[in-house]
């Protein structure tokens, strides 16, 4: 039997899992363990294989460098 | 502080069982039940319900009814430990893929400890999320379940506006909850039941009765069949109907997007 923990969330369910803020797609940051909302500039984190898409656990993130594509 | 039944107009959003609280506050407290009972929670149900929430919970599954075939994806929401997403999975002969969502992390953790125990990891994934806020794209399941988790919900009108957005066409929403008993004699037992037993028991059996007089008092104040069916149809739902069980001790709602 499979014992082995997920350590990131399944690309089956990825393809489901929107922003719940703006339902845009997200990006998943393996280095990091977070998916990220661009539209939102939010990391939602993962934990044990779960994604935490509660805006209120989300880490907000720093506005990008002035110029930058969008 | 009231003991009436919320309505179709609301009255849940700012109610923690009998007791009034504030805009916003009812999902921290309702998310501390939950982290204290975890654990004990199908105990709990057995507890709460005489072991008949597993017959109510067949029952749905019965009415469901999900194909044997590839293809199908449902969502349970509030449905943490999964015991009814294993159900679904298991009636589809492990064809079913399903979504197990909990905005609280606790059940969750007991939910995909339990799937991983029962060979049926690969069929479901676990997403820690809010009701009224699915992180999911518009029609992207053939069914919407959720069992004895909707009267948590502080806005139960946004909920099932979410399950509606969520739900393919054609897709099936089916709602176990506590309702009105609507038997006499069997009221007056039930009611005596709920609040002179059950907290008890919930002090015996988990060493707190303060989570189960929460559990009670909500049940009491969720609407009635008639006024649930009405706040479905207006979210969206077509053929909207409902079925008591145990003399309506639980109703199974049931509702369609066409």
């Amino acid at each position: 039997m499979d014992s082995v923990r997920k350590e990131h969330p399944d690309t089956k369910l990825l393809e489901l899992l929107v922003c719940p803020l703006t339902y845009a797609p997200l990006t998943y940051d393996a280095e990091k363990g977070e998916l990220i909302s661009e539209k939102a500039r939010l990391a939602f984190p993962v934990r044990d294989g779960i994604p935490i898409m509660l805006v209120s656990e989300a880490r907000q993130l720093e506005d990008k460098a002035p110029g930058s594509a969008g | 502080m009231s003991k009436n039944r919320a309505t179709a107009d609301g009255g849940m959003a700012t109610s923690y069982g009998f007791s009034s609280v504030g805009e916003g506050e009812k999902q921290g407290l309702v998310n501390d039940v939950f982290h204290k009972v975890a654990k004990r929670y199908d105990i709990m149900n057995d507890v709460m319900s005489g072991g008949m929430h597993r017959v109510w919970k067949d029952a749905m599954i019965s009415v469901l009814n999900p194909p044997k075939t590839p293809g199908w994806r449902f969502i349970d929401v509030a449905g943490g430990t999964g015991d009814i997403a294993f159900r679904i999975v298991e009636a589809s002969r492990k064809e079913a893929l399903g979504t197990v969502l909990d905005i609280n992390g606790s059940m969750l953790g007991v939910g995909q400890e339990r799937a991983e125990k029962r060979g049926l990891a690969s069929h479901l994934e676990f997403v820690e999320a809010n009701a009224e806020e699915l992180p999911f794209e518009d029609k992207s399941f053939d069914a919407y379940t959720i069992a004895f988790g909707i009267r948590n919900v502080p806005d139960i009108d946004k909920a099932l506006r979410e399950a509606h957005r969520v739900l393919k066409r054609g897709g099936r929403f089916l709602c176990l909850e506590f309702s009105e008993v609507q038997m006499p004699v069997l009221d007056k037992l039930y009611e005596a039941w709920s609040f002179n037993g059950i907290p008890k028991m919930g002090q015996a059996i988990a060493g707190d009765g303060e989570p189960y007089r929460y559990l009670v008092e909500s049940i009491r104040k969720f609407p009635r069949q008639a006024d649930f069916a009405a706040m479905i149809e207006r979210a969206g739902f077509s053929r909207v109907n409902w079925t008591n069980y145990t003399g309506g001790v639980a109703a199974l709602h049931s509702g369609w997007k066409l």
